[in-house]
């Protein structure tokens, strides 16, 4: 389990002004903690590829966004991905739930392809990513907003167990 | 129906320190208009995507006025985006639908539902209040001020003639275009 609040308080390190996203189960706890969070703003959208214009917009208009988002809608999101944040040239952190990881243990009784796809694309669309196992791993997104900064480019961090 | 060209000049003529994103069929009209920081091709990007790109923009300069004019593909390939923008209302957001029923730029095929979709009933549908449909010059003219002045987010839905246009190819890269709309809207 990831502490929702721990992860709170690195957005809030990092000036983050706006979440733009989808929740999922793994995400919820998070959702619940800045659904009411006196600075930073929950905007959602319909599908997770308008996450990607929508926060490409805000940062172009001087906002610190982050997208957080499941790793279902990350394949969804492709185009929007490339199309604005990726070829814009978008300093954007990306928290995206890992559904399906377990089932990639060994001894599972299925395969998830949500989780068996995920790596594979994230390294095919040029997306440095990190893995959060537990709350040690929140330093993460500190650093992964700084790749994002010295590339100019979007990162990801991923969120494996659920956050509580 | 109406003459787009004429519609964007008499925006252009208009227009002050409005941001616009533009999309495909639109895009090389309104550059030959106007060269300003303030303009973005949304092109070379994702298709759909202009108006959740100028819903952020909208949001994080709330004292500016965003426009976005999106064609008719463009819009029917994100309609989600209309709830979007409901959803998260942006009092100075003007999104403008260019209806002709017709993918411009790949030769004039006709989009999905063409001779049916009522884009207005769409929009009202996904709760957006302020949605105006604009048959002729006549009513243009009429709301031409109103497109820079209502309160968003607002959707002017323009019925316009069928054209033909090129694979519209911005001077800049897109990239470049993106950071000079930032340092305009960010510097000073």
């Amino acid at each position: 389990m990831l502490n929702a609040n721990k992860i709170v308080t690195a957005l809030e390190d990092q000036g983050v002004t706006h979440i733009v996203g989808v929740p999922d189960n793994g995400s919820r706890a998070l959702f619940e903690r800045l659904w009411d969070h006196p600075q930073i703003e929950v905007i959602l959208t319909s599908r997770e590829g308008e996450a990607f214009g929508l926060a490409s917009g805000l940062y172009l208009g001087g906002a610190t966004p982050l997208v957080l988002i499941q790793n279902t809608g990350f394949f969804e999101a492709g185009d929007g991905f490339r199309g604005t944040a990726y070829n814009m040239g978008i300093p954007l952190v990306m928290l995206v739930g890992y559904r399906g990881y377990k089932t990639m243990e060994p001894g599972a009784p299925r395969v998830d392809t949500a989780a068996t796809f995920f790596e594979p694309t994230l390294k095919a669309w040029n997306i440095p990513y990190t893995a959060m196992h537990s709350d040690e791993d929140i330093t993460q997104i500190a650093a992964a907003f700084a790749k994002a900064q010295e590339t100019s480019l979007p990162t990801a961090v991923l969120i494996v167990p659920e956050t509580v | 129906m109406l003459d787009k060209y004429t519609c964007l000049k008499k925006l252009a003529a208009k227009r002050t320190d409005e941001v616009f994103v533009t999309t495909m069929s639109v895009a090389m009209p309104w550059a030959e208009l106007s060269d300003s920081p303030l303009d973005f091709a949304h092109v070379e990007s994702a298709m759909g995507h202009a108006a959740d790109f100028a819903l952020g923009l909208a949001i994080a300069q709330p004292k500016r006025r965003v426009f976005v004019i999106n064609g008719d593909g463009s819009t029917l390939m994100c309609l989600g985006t209309l709830v979007t923008l409901a959803q998260r209302p942006a009092p100075n957001l003007t999104m403008v639908i260019t209806e002709n029923g017709t993918y411009e730029v790949t030769g004039n095929q006709p989009v999905p539902g063409a001779d049916r979709i009522d884009y207005e009933q769409i929009c009202r549908g996904a709760g957006i209040q302020n949605v105006y449909t604009i048959n002729d010059a006549a009513e243009f003219d009429a709301q031409l001020d109103r497109h820079f002045t209502g309160e968003g987010p607002q959707v002017f839905i323009w019925k316009i003639e069928k054209a033909s246009e090129p694979v519209p190819k911005p001077k800049l890269p897109i990239r470049e275009r993106a950071h000079r709309l930032r340092e305009a809207l960010t510097s000073g």
